[in-house]
């Protein structure tokens, strides 16, 4: 996707005080983040102190500039163009985009969207976004709500906004799109091998958000919030597996800060218990709980351990269980919650073989040498669950 | 509140301290240039000289006086603006002028050839965490952003650099180090501990054993601590062993915080603490965890968890003691053979998943018959038991040779 430059301004200058990458990488509230120790400053004053306060007046979805700009660029996006138009938007439809090489010296109100502005371009995007048509393919809806709500963010950090339940609202929903699209994304590619790099970026995003929204937790602690507790169990969802942490923090440093409200609210309680069951290896249990407790969103993240826990039970199976006794697949359905068919499928891509007795009933012989773990981008077993049923559904809409 | 002190009588306090801090730096003086150096000891000289200093008010005219107190004009001047907040409460202030002072008194530091004045480079050092701590807190008592302590971060940073070189300074980078990873445990950014451990360990101008015991001890504690949020058991053990038996017996401060992480550590690799080593440093909250697995008590092992929750949670330990279950239902089954074999030996080693189900029941746990055989899979699978279950006859058949296989000092495979 093309990037869009500010005109002039920023454009090729070398860094401002604040330069991208503090708005790239943190989205934190606060330029006083930008500073590190590589970067001089002549005062000993806070950053802060020195950022003019910037109040956004822009009262459309996207400065009337940048789209006029874009317009006669072509570069508008699939969503924005009027009647399919290239080089026509409207107000209604122009977004702005997210700018990496923004520096806040050269910012104007008039470019920034208040809040009230922020949240209607927000409702916007996630119209396009659960929107049941399917004209367009997934990864371009996802695209484009990506790009744009980091552009969201940005507005509000370059606002230095950091209170008010508007400000947690609008976070808490990117946050919310994050999941889904991960959800999304994954399944999407389950064919190909390798997991697209888009994957990774919205992880990355996902991360940086939830980072602002505790941010935001935090400091509006004599308010209460919600959805609070629900949106601190991801953090630990996120990080089951301590190989695979996106942020590379121990969970144990993280317990540390959280409130005491936090960790006795029933939602942490609840993953905790999962995180429990996890490091344990108890798959029956873990799988048992995700179907009977998980909610949507704690279900979406959860997706990518089901098969690791799966193979994990499965490779017990096979390495405890009797010679003489090959498990019958049924029952390998009741413990890892999977249709037979599923089993039989999942079985070969851990390198077991199964085999069907004369009286028709498939069993899976025990002590097989050839177990693997699921190589590539996993296939994915539905769980067997009705109520699991419908987040399954809700994500993909009447498909197919 | 001080007593009336005049003009006159300031004045001369004022002196006395600039005569006394240049005769010091003259002499090379280092253990006496250290107690001039330290405000947070509030001893009574530091007291009556900031009050002079509050009563007298213009203390630069009298810098300025002499060429001798001159020189030092960049150090003095920022330290008694520093002593002078720090007398009436103002700590962030306070904090503010002394890093200026303490930035002035590196840069002579550098030039001076040897290392006669470590000893007050290090009340410096500790000076810079102790009022950013404090400014912190006075930051956010009144609604603001507590920032001090990160600076002082920074600057500790600084001072490292100074001292990381061939000269005799560089015995001093331990010190420095362990201040750091103060900061940094206090600021919950661990991560940043990384670049300097690696810069101790791996610097071929450091060599471990010519750093001071004490702050030996002191680094290998806080690595050692890493080691632990990092689940890295025999890391942790090997430093925090380290720290505990360099440590001096007569601290038992120091001992007790030492214990407070190697134990969670030993247990998970099997070894499990006397009583009594627990009752002499206060460290009873462990005494349950410790009885449940000799008991294979998993119920006990839960209600002591959630007995000390916070305690547990705050010092970072509680996702390792959790993990001991694997342990407790070792132990568990352990027990059952062992009834079993009085009974009948030749039958011992066979164990009906029934039987672990009421066992279980009567530690009041709920288990079906399939999650046990889950269970057993897992410990059969991570070695913690030998032997193979029977899914049709819903038997588990443990080996007649060494069933329980101990830990011997490594943590359980995964």
């Amino acid at each position: 996707m093309e990037r869009w430059q500010p005109r002039g301004r920023g454009r090729g200058r070398g860094r401002g005080r604040y330069s991208s990458s503090s708005f790239g990488q943190s989205n934190d509230s606060g330029p006083s983040k930008a500073s590190n120790h590589a970067r001089k400053t002549t005062t000993n004053r806070n950053d802060a102190e020195d950022l003019p306060n910037l109040i956004g007046t822009c009262p459309f979805m996207c400065p009337i500039e940048e789209r006029t700009q874009r317009e006669r660029l072509r570069d508008l996006a699939i969503f924005e163009r009027l009647n399919g138009n290239p080089s026509k938007s409207s107000s209604t439809l122009a977004v702005k985009k997210f700018c990496r090489t923004i520096s806040s010296k050269d910012l104007h109100n008039v470019d920034l969207r208040p809040l009230p502005v922020l949240q209607h371009t927000l409702n916007h995007l996630l119209t396009i976004f659960e929107s049941k048509e399917h004209e367009h393919p997934f990864e371009a809806v996802h695209d484009f709500v990506f790009d744009r709500t980091r552009s969201i963010r940005q507005d509000l950090s370059m606002q230095n906004i950091i209170t008010g339940h508007q400000a947690v609202n609008i976070y808490e929903q990117i946050v919310k799109f994050h999941i889904i699209s991960q959800y999304k994304l994954r399944r999407n590619s389950s064919n190909s091998n390798a997991l697209s790099p888009m994957h990774h970026l919205n992880m990355e995003q996902l991360t940086k958000t939830l980072t602002s929204l505790y941010h935001l937790y935090d400091t509006n602690r004599t308010s209460s919030f919600t959805n609070e507790a629900e949106f601190y169990s991801f953090y630990v969802l996120l990080h089951l597996d301590s190989n695979h942490q996106p942020t590379g923090e121990s969970l144990s440093l993280w317990f540390k800060t959280l409130p005491f409200s936090i960790i006795k609210s029933k939602e942490m309680m609840f993953t905790r218990k999962l995180l429990r069951c996890f490091r344990f290896g108890n798959y029956k249990s873990f799988l048992h709980y995700v179907e009977t407790e998980a909610s949507c969103l704690q279900y979406y993240v959860l997706e990518p351990y089901i098969c690791e826990i799966r193979a994990f039970g499965l490779g017990c199976l096979n390495h405890g269980g009797y010679k003489l006794n090959p498990y019958p697949l049924l029952d390998i359905c009741k413990v890892l919650i999977m249709e037979e068919c599923d089993v039989e499928s999942f079985c070969k891509d851990c390198g077991l073989d199964t085999f069907v007795s004369d009286e028709g009933v498939k069993f899976m012989p025990t002590k097989q040498t050839s177990f693997c773990y699921p190589k590539g981008s996993q296939r994915y077993y539905p769980l067997v669950s009705n109520r699991l049923k419908k987040f399954y559904d809700e994500a993909f809409g009447e498909m197919l | 509140m001080a007593s009336y002190m005049s003009m006159g009588e300031a004045h001369r306090r004022i002196t006395e301290y600039l005569n006394r801090f240049t005769d010091v730096v003259s002499y090379q003086d280092g253990s006496s240039l250290k107690q001039l150096l330290s405000l947070s000891s509030e001893s009574p000289s530091f007291l009556a000289l900031a009050d002079a200093l509050n009563i007298f008010q213009d203390a630069n005219r009298v810098i300025r006086q002499a060429d001798k107190y001159s020189q030092y004009a960049e150090i003095v001047a920022p330290l008694f603006r520093a002593m002078q907040s720090y007398r009436v409460g103002h700590f962030a202030e306070s904090y503010q002028a002394f890093e200026k002072s303490a930035n002035a008194f590196i840069q002579e530091f550098r030039n001076w050839e040897s290392a006669w004045a470590l000893e007050a480079l290090y009340v410096v050092v500790y000076e810079i965490r102790i009022l950013a701590e404090r400014a912190d807190r006075e930051l956010a008592s009144n609604g603001k952003t507590p920032e001090k302590l990160k600076a002082a971060g920074s600057f500790l940073m600084k001072v490292f650099g100074v001292l990381a070189g061939k000269g005799p300074k560089r015995v001093g980078a331990l010190y420095v180090t362990c201040q750091l990873f103060k900061v940094y445990f206090k600021l919950g950014t661990v991560h940043l501990c990384r670049s300097v451990i690696r810069s101790i360990e791996t610097a071929r101008i450091f060599d471990f054993e010519e750093f001071p015991v004490r702050d030996k001890v002191t680094y290998m504690y806080y690595t050692g601590r890493l080691e632990v949020l990092n689940e890295n058991f025999p890391a942790a053990d090997h430093k925090l062993s380290y720290a505990l038996s360099h440590c001096d017996p007569q601290s038992v401060a120091n001992i007790r915080m030492i214990l407070k992480y190697l134990i969670p550590v030993k247990l998970s690799i099997g070894i499990l603490p006397k009583r009594t080593l627990l009752e002499k440093y206060n460290l009873v909250e462990y005494n349950d965890i410790v009885l449940a697995m000799r008991r294979g008590d998993l119920r006990l092992l839960r209600h002591a968890l959630e007995q000390h929750e916070d305690r547990f949670l705050r010092s970072g330990v509680y996702l390792v003691l959790e993990k001991l279950e694997l342990q407790v239902y070792q132990r568990l089954v352990k027990k059952i053979y062992m009834i079993q074999k009085q009974k009948d030996p030749s039958k011992a080693h066979q164990i009906k998943l029934e039987v672990i189900v009421k066992a279980l029941k009567w530690l009041q746990m709920e288990m079906d018959i399939d999650e046990v055989e889950c269970i057993m899979s897992i410990l059969i699978y991570k070695n913690l038991v030998k032997g193979y279950f029977a899914h049709k006859s819903k038997v588990a058949v443990l080996s007649k040779q060494d069933p329980f296989p101990k830990l011997n000092g490594k943590p359980i495979n995964s």
